[in-house]
Order: structure tokens, then sequence, then C-alpha cells
């Protein structure tokens, strides 16, 4: 780069920088820029403009050529995605292709990717529980990781400050493990969950429960949800697609719009972060090198702050090649934990059961929430079980349609078009807390590069003994719960998926108060760099037993909020 | 053929998706563009009947109103595997010896209760050839689904909302 001239480095230059336009880095670039900070947001995949970019939104079932089916070719030259409930015709396009982004499973493991502005955000699952200090005090109490620098109380306003902005759709359930929320009016729960949620309540006096799912959907939007141009929720549930109406949260659909509106948003797709670069006498961080993803071409950028949210694995992945004199390991890496204790969600077990009562209701529309959720109930006051932690689960119901599909002719016809109504039918997923270990671990193998010659990531975690035996509790304790209430035809399913299906991967970079055992203050600052800050699914420290994403927004938003007042103290 | 002359280098509507037809239908061939699989015209009336003989016209559109068997190729060619692409047609050729056995006649020649006869005991899974059974197998789920999610039966018979714009979990059941 020793051509260039001064003002093209102006040209590079920005108060802060963005690495990923996900769930994390759009809330991170959102802040920064209405705080008034010149951002340069960078994403390694194409641009996906809100509406314009979604061109499978509006379409009717029929107007996929395979009916929603992915051809086989196309499954082929995505074999991990295609692992993904969500990798369907109309939203492959948003799955990065297996085969142009390899990476090493020392250990089986699906990673999941959606390399585009927007991310995963366009494609998730919208469920948004906050975490309680049960999840937060879990490290400290049952002694596995470090212990969490922070506590309920430091994150609850900044779940707060996130979940007015976002619109997250749920009830005032007042559970201690599952913290309540600035809610939009929650999804009811229908007939059956309903049914379930009572059975539950009666059977275990008080201490399990079933809640209307809290979602990321703007089921009666607010001033603020108008004013990015959203509108309410239509139950469609194509949001994989791309909702034109904003109806869930995206980056697409409301934080990247916003920070654009401020004038201070600079948005460069096609941009592969090779490494944040650090100056050694100032011994900070001075910008990143890019590689552009069309051309190949190497381009610095330079800004006084960075944020890293290039999502859990490739957030390790950039600190692990940002190497110097000072870092040989990686940056902010002298304590050797970088990539370690990395951990991810138990998915690997469900139930299904017919319930053959109710039968006077059925169900009209769609619920975007998908229904019920049953918070942690293992192990929260004391330890109980033969395994540490607990899990949380899903919980649906939905009337079943019979067809006899062994006719022919008219009587099969008339059996498509006019189909009986039968049973109820539930079903329930666990979602376990796994635990961070050190031999649990991201790395890189640098004698293989990609096509940008990036060095290939290896990836090494798998369930454990704990995991094993909290498995068969959900199974064990489901069952019994199906069978309180009178479900038949219980059925559990305990087949195995590789870890990352669930898309929960955390750690590698995680929080501690001890720069000795972990990466990041209680900022999400690094240590070793202070004007490096890491807010996505790296950043976490223990796994809970809630999805991730909305803590992800809550410490990107507060951590945006520490950067800047640091900056204005001339400290950063 | 004749059918088939008065759509050439139309294009076609396979159960509500536009096709782009081959240009050789004349010869016998295939009245769509296929990678995989090879049909001839003979092969593609044959699926044509046995579609139809699933889902029948009568007072509502049927399988060859709705293009059904092309939808059946396009889905075969695309979404399922070489084994089985092998299966399917190998069954299909299989299907006149079958019901020449039955009927001493092809299935081209046997009239609508024969075929649907045919197929009956196919369902009631008979002993029949692998072949046989796997062709049928996902004939008559492609058959299914290309009717059930055809833009005549989501918007003419049944209605498909797109944006529901609601949800009710105690709707009453009359």
């Amino acid at each position: 780069m020793s051509n260039l001239n001064i003002d093209s480095v102006k040209a590079r230059t920005f108060d802060a920088i963005v690495i990923g336009s996900g769930i994390s880095g759009g809330w991170a670039a959102k802040e920064l820029t209405e705080k008034g900070l010149k951002t340069l947001v960078l994403e390694r995949g194409k641009d996906v403009k809100h509406v314009v970019d979604y061109p499978t939104t509006n379409m009717y079932p029929y107007e996929f050529d395979h009916r929603g089916e992915v051809p086989l070719a196309i499954q082929q030259a995505a074999p991990i995605a295609n692992r993904c409930y969500a990798f369907r015709e109309d939203a492959m396009h948003f799955f990065v292709k297996d085969k142009e982004h390899p990476y090493i499973q020392e250990k089986p493991f699906d990673w999941i990717r959606g390399y585009q502005v927007g991310g995963k955000s366009l494609l998730w699952a919208r469920q948004t529980q906050r975490w309680s200090d049960f999840d937060f005090e879990g490290p400290g109490r049952d002694g596995f990781a470090v212990d969490w620098p922070i506590r309920y109380k430091d994150i609850a306003p900044w779940y707060t400050y996130v979940e007015k902005f976002a619109g997250i759709a749920g009830n005032k359930d007042g559970l201690k493990e599952l913290p309540d929320g600035d809610f939009l009016p929650g999804y009811p729960l229908n007939a059956v969950e309903d049914y379930f949620k009572q059975v539950l309540s009666t059977r275990y006096g008080g201490s399990r429960h079933v809640v209307s799912a809290r979602c990321a959907h703007l089921s009666k939007p607010n001033q603020i949800h108008i004013d990015q141009g959203r509108v309410q929720c239509q139950n469609r549930i194509l949001c994989q697609r791309g909702c034109p109406f904003g109806g869930y949260f995206s980056s697409n659909s409301s934080t990247l719009p916003w920070a654009e509106k401020t004038g201070n948003l600079t948005l460069r797709p096609f941009s592969v972060v090779h490494s944040v670069l650090y100056d050694e006498e100032k011994g900070k961080a001075t910008g990143v090198k890019v590689i552009d993803a069309n051309t190949k071409e190497e381009i610095d950028f330079y800004a006084k702050v960075i944020f890293v949210n290039a999502a859990a694995l490739n957030t390790n992945l950039i600190l692990l090649n940002s190497v110097s004199n000072r870092f040989p390991n990686g940056l902010g890496n002298d304590n050797g934990l970088l990539g370690k204790f990395v951990a991810f969600h138990n998915y690997s077990a469900r139930i299904s059961a017919e319930y053959d009562g109710l039968k006077e209701y059925k169900t009209d529309g769609r619920n975007p929430a998908g229904g019920g959720y049953i918070p942690r109930f293992r192990n929260i006051l004391k330890q109980e079980t033969n395994f540490l932690r607990g899990y949380a689960a899903g919980f649906s119901a939905h009337r079943s349609m019979d067809r006899d599909l062994s006719k022919i002719g008219n009587d099969l016809k008339n059996e498509l078009l006019n189909p009986v109504l039968g049973p109820w039918r539930v079903g329930s997923h666990m979602m376990g807390e796994t635990i961070p270990k050190e031999e649990s671990y991201v790395a890189l193998e640098t004698n293989k590069q990609d096509e940008w010659g990036m060095p290939l990531l290896k990836i090494s975690m798998d369930y454990d003994d704990n995991d094993v035996k909290m498995k068969a509790d959900y199974i064990e304790q489901l069952t019994e719960m199906f069978t309180e209430a009178g479900f038949t035809n219980i059925t559990p399913n305990t087949a195995s998926q590789a870890p990352g299906l669930d898309i929960h991967e955390m750690g590698g970079v995680r929080m501690g108060n001890d720069p000795k055992t972990s990466l990041l203050n209680k900022w999400n600052q690094l240590h070793q760099c202070s004007n490096v800050f890491v807010t996505d699914g790296a950043c976490m420290t223990s796994t809970s037993t809630q999805n991730p994403s909305l803590t992800y927004m809550a410490f990107a938003a507060r951590s945006v909020d520490y950067a800047v007042n640091e900056m204005k103290k001339n400290n950063l | 053929m004749k059918r088939r002359s008065a759509i050439k280098n139309l294009l076609i509507i396979a159960g509500g998706i536009a096709i782009l037809p081959a240009c050789s239908t004349e010869n016998g061939k295939a009245s769509i563009q296929l990678s995989n699989l090879s049909i001839n015209g003979d092969q593609e009336a044959l699926l044509a009947e046995i579609a139809e003989a699933i889902i029948p016209a009568g007072d509502t559109q049927g399988a060859k109103d709705l293009n059904l068997h092309l939808f059946v190729l396009k889905m075969v060619d695309d979404c399922h595997p070489e084994e089985e692409q092998k299966q399917f047609l190998k069954g299909l050729d299989q299907f006149n010896d079958l019901s020449n056995q039955k009927f001493s006649k092809t299935f081209m020649k046997a009239d609508i209760k024969e075929r649907q006869e045919l197929l009956a005991t196919l369902d009631a899974t008979q002993p029949h050839s692998q072949d046989v059974e796997a062709f049928y197998k996902i004939t008559k789920r492609r058959v299914i689904q290309g009717f059930l999610n055809s833009k005549y039966v989501m918007t003419d018979l049944k209605q498909y909302e797109l944006i529901p714009g609601r949800y009710n979990g105690y709707f009453p059941v009359n």
C-alpha cells in the first residue's frame, strides 16, 4: 500500500469500524452513528437492501419451481447448510455455498453461515428471551469456565433499551429465571398450549411453566418502529425470505437503515476482513486489513475504535489471524485462551405426542412466536440432578389434518380437497446449556487457505457426559409431563445432530474479570488492546439456556455507549 | 402427439410453473427440457395417463389439465438422486407389462376403471417389482404435491393466504 497518497488514506479513515453487519454488528453501527461517529461497516458478503433484495418474499408456493424443495445439485454444493431447517428454495440464497467456504472439522460441526449484509439476522428464529442472574451466576456457582464480570442488573437497562427499538412481543410472566422485559403484546398460546401450561402449573406447584415465547415481532408497533419504516407483523411466517413489512427485527429492516439515516454510515459489502492492524508504539489497534472479495485486492482501513462482530467463530478467526510482534498468537491473546472455551446449545432431543381433547378448537392464522416456551426448571436454586445446569424447551401444539392418501381417483381428490380435522399434535425440543471447556476450541490451520488467502478455521467441540445426562433427563421429564397431560403416542426422538446446527455457537473471546483467564473485560473490551471491542457470540463466558441474540444486541449497545464515553475522555 | 404439437413453442404451465418446452416434440421426445432424465414422447404420454388416473378431471380440473406429469418429471429430474431416477424410468417402462399381465392390454389401452384398479393394487402393496414400487411411490407423491400446490387449487379451490394477518389459538370448530 506504499503508493497510496495521503488523500486515499484519509478516505479510508473513519472514527469507528464495525466488522460484520449481522444482529450485533447492526446494533454497533446504529449506536456509533447515532452518537456522531463516522462509521465503516464491513461485510464480507453481498449487499441485501431491505425489501429490494428479498427476491422471494412475495412468492406463492406454486411460484417456486420445486415447491420449496432445494434441487439436489444445490444441496450437494451446500451439504452443511442443507441440514438447516431454513435452507429451502425460498431462502437458500441467504446461506453460503459450503464448498466456497471450507473449514476443518476436527470433530463434526455444522457451521451455518449467512454471508451478506444482515447476516443471519435475516434468517434467525427470532426468539428473544432475557438471561437472568441464574445464568450470569452459573459459572461461578457451579465452578466451570470463569465468573461472568457482569450481573443481570448491569445489562437489564440495556435489554430494555434494545427491546424498545427492536420490538419484542411477550407477556410479563413474573418469573425470576426469565426476567420480564419492555414488551409489545405477546402472542397468545393456543388451546392445547394453554391447557399444558395449566397442567404443569397444577402438577409441579408453580415450578414449571409454559409462557408465550418472546419474539422479535411487531405485534403492535410503537412510533419508534413506524419511524424505522416497519409496520405490524402480518403473521406470514415467511420470515426467512426477508419481510417486506419489517414485521420482525433484522439488521436490514431496522438498525442499518437507521444508521444510514444519520449520514454517518459507510457500508462496504464484499469486504473479507483479514486482520485487525495493531500499532506497537501506540499500543492500540489502528484499523483493519480487508481483502476485497471480488478483486482480492488488499485494502487497509483506519479508525480509532474497532468493533468485531463477525459472528462468533469468524470473530475468533479474525482475532487469531491478527498477529504482530506484540501479539504473535492473535490480538490480545497473551494468555493463550483465544479460541478456547467455545460451546453451543444442545438441541439434540425432541419429543412429540397427540392429544385427543379440546377438539372443539383449532387454530386460525399463524403464530409468529411459534408457540410456547418452557423456561429452565432444573438446578435453578441449587444443584439437584446428576448433571450441571439445565435446559429450556420449546412447546407447541397444532391441530392435525387427516388425509387418507392410499385412495385413488376421485376418492383421493376428495380426500385432498376435504381433509378432516385430526387430533392435536404437540411437540417440544430441548435447548440445553453446554459447558465451555478448554478442550473445546477453534484454531487456525495456517497451511490451508481459502480463496481469499485466509487460513482455514479448525473447529473442535463435542457433546460430553453432562450433555448426555441432561438429554436423558429432558426426555424423562417431558415424557412425564406429557403423560400428566394425558397426551398419547408419546414419541421421543434422540437422534443426535452435530454441534453447530443449533446456530448458537458461543465463546472463544470470553469476558471475565481477570486478564489472565479471559480476553474481554466487563465492557466487552479486549484487556490487552483497549480500542477493540467484541460484542457478538464470541464474547460469551457461558451459554445459558436462553436464545442468545437479544443479549448480543444489549452487549453491543452497552459497549458502544462505554466506548464513546471513553473516547470523549480521551481514554481510547 | 396432437396435443403436444398444439402446445409446441408455448410455455407449459406444469402445476403452475412455467417450463420451457424442448424444440423437438414431434420426434417423439418429451415436451420439456430435462437435464438428467431421458424421456420420450410415449413415456411422457404414459406418465400423463397414470397421473390422470391418480387425480382425474371431473367437476374440477385433474392431473392432465394441470400438467402434473410434467411437474413429476421436473421434480424427479432436479430433486431425486440418480438411483431413484433410474428406478423411476425402469418402473415407468414396466407399467405396460404390469397392465398386460392383469388386463391383457397396455395401460394406455386400459380404461380408467382398469387403470385405477391397477393403481389401487399398488397402493395395497401387492407383490410387484421394486422399480415399479419406487416409480409409483415417487409419482403418486409428486402428483399429490403438484396438485395441492398448484395455482388452481390454491386460488380456485382452497384459499392459500400469503398474508393471514391474524392468529387465533381458540378458533371454534363447527
